[in-house]
């Protein structure tokens, strides 16, 4: 016990003098996550939405299986193309913008190809949007026929019939984002390669280079057996990872089981 | 049949999936009564109460050609918004289907709430009851009316259903076999509700049970195999069928 709980909650890593602290990792992971939590709902409701009630029959299962692919990317790919493409587009169309506006000092200031925090929340959501994706289609293909006539026979328009179709399959769309939740929270080759890997106390400004728990450890792990104790620290910031996966399945656990 | 028609089905013809089901339908329901379409199973009596209300356009690979006329509203015209038709025309199923992740009270108000048809919540309150009222439940449900509607027993909530279909004040209600999934007690039980209902609106019901045919309609329209064989007032059906079909049905000998 040389550090005890307190590794959690500091910022400073400064491996020079052995004294590490993994908050900001731990916040970068929370709020990379979330973000990309709020957009995949966003996403994956609306694909589903497309592909289940929208689209002519012909064209359905052509979109199903582009969207099924883009699940079997391999995680590097999407990093590469996160670092070369997405990053320095949202940095010239988003990030640069907001600054102009003088919110820099709430953002924060993106650097480089745009490497940020930001980026790779965006980045997250695009990769965990089909698999939340495919297990929403599934809820809104298991709506029994009867209760999709009842809420056509009270004379509801097409979209309000969908509205609430997604309201009788909310605990699916729940659990969905909670897989894609605890995908993104673990999520480490493409958040490495653009979350830009830098240990910074300002962890809030979601603009700046930032570091998630998954991303430290891949990292930092290369040379931390240089150092006498970088190798248990990088293990705390594992098992409080581990932990976070922890919560988010309990909770969706009791979240399910309720009627 | 001396009342005024509210429905007028002229050689309604429906293949689904390219099949024939119904193969020229020629209909009259007269207003306020009781009307049934009686039937065995797989004569076409779901699939012509679904083209009433539209309910067929839900269905993938439906053809219809021919006419169905509503309270003078040509239901199968371009023109014709399907939401409007399904205003006058409401719809009990053969299961009792109140949407489970709502409550009592939000399973009657949700018609009547997102079709605007009230102004304010009491209005909202009102209307609600009324249809409870009306369809024998407001007793049994009025101290948990904010509760899941999957509480209640299966002939509560189909008498729920009812209710819900009120609530939109149509001027027509069809019933596809209401009672087929419920015991006797709750089926007799609905069966009056539907004697009762045709003071204020007409009842078009779907039955493959022609015991209860006889009990509660006015008019009957024997079914088979996609057409219509005959129609007559109930105690002509029951007492002097003219189609031999029509009386080995009532009298037991086929269906």
């Amino acid at each position: 016990m040389r550090d005890g709980f307190s590794i959690v909650l500091k910022t400073s890593w400064n491996p020079v003098k052995e004294d590490y602290g993994i908050l900001p990792a731990i916040v970068g992971t929370i709020i990379s996550a979330s973000i990309a939590l709020a957009l995949a709902l966003v996403l994956s409701v609306s694909t589903s939405v497309l592909i289940v009630e929208v689209l002519p029959r012909r064209l359905r299962s052509l979109a199903e299986v582009l969207v099924d692919l883009a699940a079997a990317i391999p995680s590097v790919i999407y990093g590469l193309w996160g670092l070369y493409i997405l990053s320095p587009f949202l940095k010239e169309f988003v990030m640069d913008r907001v600054v102009e506006l003088g919110l820099g000092g709430i953002f924060g200031y993106p650097r480089g190809l745009g490497t940020s925090i930001f980026s790779a929340s965006i980045l997250l959501s695009i990769m965990i949007t089909p698999f939340a994706a495919s297990i929403i289609r599934v809820g809104l293909r298991s709506i029994p026929i009867h209760i999709k006539e009842v809420l056509a026979s009270l004379a509801l328009t097409k979209w309000e019939v969908i509205v609430m179709e997604l309201k009788y399959i909310r605990r699916t769309i729940f659990t969905a984002l909670a897989v894609a939740y605890g995908r993104a929270v673990g999520e480490t080759a493409a958040v490495a390669m653009v979350v830009g890997n830098t240990l910074t106390t300002d962890f809030f400004k979601v603009f700046s280079p930032g570091y998630t728990i998954s991303s430290l450890i891949a990292d930092q792990y290369p040379n931390a057996e240089a150092y006498t104790y970088m190798v248990s620290a990088l293990f705390t910031a594992g098992l409080f990872l581990f932990m976070l996966s922890l919560v988010i399945n309990v909770l969706v656990m009791i979240y399910g089981e309720k009627r | 049949m001396s009342r005024d028609p509210i429905i007028i089905i002229n050689d309604l013809r429906v293949r689904i999936g390219g099949k024939e089901i119904l193969k020229g339908v020629n209909l009259k329901v007269p207003k306020n009564c009781v009307f049934t379409i009686m039937g065995p199973s797989g004569s076409g009596k779901s699939t012509l109460l679904r083209s009433i209300n539209r309910i067929l356009d839900l269905y993938d690979d439906v053809e219809v050609s021919g006419d169905v006329v509503v309270d003078g509203v040509s239901v199968y015209d371009p023109k014709t918004d399907p939401i409007y038709v399904r205003r006058l025309v409401g719809m009990v199923f053969q299961i009792p289907n109140p949407l489970p992740h709502l409550t009592i009270y939000e399973n009657v108000a949700l018609g009547p709430k997102i079709n605007r048809l009230v102004r304010s919540r009491r209005e909202l309150d009102e209307l609600v009851r009324w249809a409870l009222e009306k369809a024998y439940l407001w007793d049994e449900v009025k101290d948990r009316l904010h509760v899941p509607a999957v509480k209640l027993s299966g002939g509560q909530q189909q008498r729920l259903c009812i209710a819900r279909a009120l609530a939109m004040r149509p001027k027509v209600i069809l019933m596809d076999e209401p009672t087929s999934n419920l015991d006797p007690v709750a089926t007799s039980k609905i069966e009056e509700l539907i004697i009762e209902l045709k003071n204020y609106l007409t009842v078009v019901l779907v039955t493959h049970n022609p015991f209860q045919a006889s009990r509660v309609s006015d008019y009957v329209a024997f079914m088979y195999d996609g057409t219509i064989l005959e129609v007559g007032s109930v105690d002509e059906i029951f007492t002097k069928p003219k189609n031999k079909y029509t009386e080995m049905y009532v009298t037991g000998r086929m269906g």
